[in-house]
């Protein structure tokens, strides 16, 4: 496969990724994940240039799950009390700028994407969350998981993160 | 604005919605509530190093926390006594002197205006600059590896201020001689609502778990349809300490796979504490704790992780909250990393737990902001008359759910905001 043709596979499966969160298909979602997956977001800090290092023993992360808790993470969602996100707000997955960083091997590939993501909830309350995302995915039985996102947000501040990356 | 008996009415034990939600409540409170009272700034060993710094805030006022070169600390208001632009930058690191960005005022670690460019030709040599150090918060005392610091410039001292409370402390901080350390990083997100419905909730109201927390009930996540542990008054109570502060304690055991984990390492903070503590004091090692010291500082731990952290106010319908993760010095890593991964699955700001109380501040204050729900107060009767002394722990206690320690918060804010005396406007 070209390396195009690679790319375009990755960007069409991270649209398919989106369409999935917008539309809550979270459970078809979970299946995109390997069963060894992490899924992390580190803090970010105001700091000097080129200080930030995100692979900093036990720094505090927006997210650092497994598989067993974005699993919950979404059971939660279905018992119908995750009061933050009843009704639930109205989600676009924007992705963009889908680059591949490593190819060498025919059975994994790191691909970068950027993304906004909105959310609107009652009446004007509009929240915007931005970022890039690093995947580390794995051929597994013939499909693509991710093992790992590495997800860069872009906010030292944030908002109440009700909405999944 | 001097109706304060009709906003806090200790009789029928209601509060006015305005409380959280007028703008003249909210410009009174920063002076005579964030202007007087001991904040939380740091914690010692984010600062060990002489020249270590980090930026917070008291209030709305934006601080430098820093370590002088004799090793005291000393808290600064971040701003430039020249044009008022901050004078640093970064959130946290080491430094030996802060230098304003704008036109070069420079400061050392103890204030002190120590440079200023072009000082014989602009300004002829003539500016006294021992008159124009940075403004200096003029009191810092630390209880436990906690720093607060106070604007007032006279009161009482930290160790008065916390009253009761300290016994509290002791038991969460005091347990092992290493004592707890900050990780790294620091959560902040912003939320609608306003600081005190936050700081009550850390301060007693285990009320909302079954309904903000529903979901994780319906999971198996917290037991279902209970407040509480099944040791009540014993290891399940909640406080009311004298001044305002609230605490809660829960005797609730970790889920298997937790206490697989931390079983040992918490087992040996135990004997350990029961060399430090008083009986009553260790037998609340491990247990779930939460608590508010008075205004916006509220501790929570559980499974084993202690965050600290607090409710900055930032304008009578919005909070930042800033919290810090800490663990026990001698914690092996795999305590540190598991208190770690479960303070951010739930009480981050994605966390399971957090997220909901985040929707529920959000939502009261928009619901109560009208004028005519404005006109009708919010109950805090629940428990009322029924909290006692128990001859072991001090404060008046009470099993969950109740919402003495809930208003022991008010009653305190409304002393402080009716006292006008100190007032400089």
């Amino acid at each position: 496969m070209s390396p195009a043709d690679l790319r375009r596979e990755f960007e069409d499966l991270l649209y398919h990724e989106a369409r999935l969160l917008d539309h809550d298909r979270l459970e078809e979602w979970l299946e995109l994940f390997a069963e060894n997956v992490r899924y992390w977001a580190p803090v970010r800090a105001n700091l000097g240039r080129g200080q930030e290092d995100f692979s900093r023993e036990h720094r505090l992360a927006h997210f650092d799950d497994n598989k067993a808790s974005l699993v919950m993470r979404v059971q939660r969602i279905r018992t119908g009390m995750a009061h933050a996100e009843e009704p639930p707000s109205r989600v676009r997955h924007f992705v963009s700028n889908v680059q591949m960083l490593e190819t060498n091997d025919a059975d994994s590939a790191r691909v970068a994407s950027n993304f906004m993501v909105f959310k609107s909830r009652r009446g004007r309350e509009e929240y915007l969350f931005v970022g890039c995302r690093e995947d580390r995915w794995r051929r597994i039985a013939g499909a693509w998981k991710i093992e790992e996102r590495l997800i860069i947000l872009d906010h030292d501040v944030i908002e109440n993160i009700t909405v999944l990356f | 604005m001097a109706e304060w008996d009709e906003l806090v009415d200790l009789e029928h034990r209601t509060v006015s919605p305005r409380v959280f939600t007028d703008p003249e409540v909210y410009r009174t409170e920063q002076e005579r509530v964030f202007g007087r009272c001991w904040l939380y700034v740091a914690h010692e060993t984010q600062i060990p190093q002489p020249g270590d710094f980090v930026t917070n805030y008291m209030g709305e006022e934006p601080v430098v926390v820093c370590r002088d070169g004799e090793g005291r600390v000393r808290v600064f208001v971040n701003s430039c006594r020249h044009r008022g632009m901050r004078v640093c930058r970064t959130d946290e690191g080491n430094t030996r002197l802060f230098q304003c960005p704008y036109h070069g005022w420079t400061y050392d670690l103890q204030g002190r205006l120590v440079g200023v460019p072009e000082y014989q030709e602009a300004y002829h040599g003539e500016l006294k600059r021992e008159q124009w150090g940075l403004l200096e918060v003029p009191r810092v005392e630390s209880y436990r590896g906690l720093i607060f610091a106070s604007f007032a410039e006279e009161g009482e001292d930290l160790d008065t201020y916390l009253g009761e409370m300290r016994w509290y402390l002791d038991m969460a901080l005091n347990r092992t001689a290493g004592g707890w350390v900050v990780l790294p990083g620091v959560h902040k997100w912003s939320l609608k609502g306003n600081w005190k419905l936050a700081a009550e909730q850390f301060g007693g109201d285990n009320y909302h778990v079954t309904g903000a927390h529903g979901s994780m009930a319906r999971l198996g996540l917290v037991p279902p349809g209970k407040t509480s542990g099944d040791q009540p008054w014993v290891r399940d109570f909640e406080v009311r300490t004298e001044k305002g502060h609230g605490w809660i304690n829960l005797a609730i055991p970790d889920p298997p796979d937790i206490a697989e984990v931390v079983g040992a390492f918490q087992a040996q903070v135990q004997a350990e504490a029961r060399q430090r503590l008083s009986p009553a004091q260790s037998e609340l090692v491990g247990t779930v704790y939460v608590g508010t010291v008075f205004p916006n500082c509220s501790l929570l731990s559980f499974a084993g992780f202690l965050t600290v952290r607090l409710w900055h106010p930032r304008g009578p319908g919005r909070i930042e909250v800033w919290a810090w993760g800490l663990v026990e010095r001698e914690a092996p890593p795999a305590v540190v990393e598991l208190a770690r991964a479960m303070q951010i699955l739930t009480f981050s700001p994605s966390g399971i737990f957090e997220q909901d109380d985040g929707a529920m501040w959000g939502e009261g204050v928009e619901a109560m902001g009208g004028f005519y729900r404005r006109r009708f107060p919010l109950n805090y009767q629940m428990g009322a008359g029924h909290g006692r002394r128990d001859q072991d722990k001090p404060g008046v206690i009470h099993p969950p759910p109740t919402e003495i320690g809930v208003f022991g918060l008010y009653e305190r804010w409304r002393a402080l905001m009716s006292d006008a005396t100190e007032d400089r406007r």
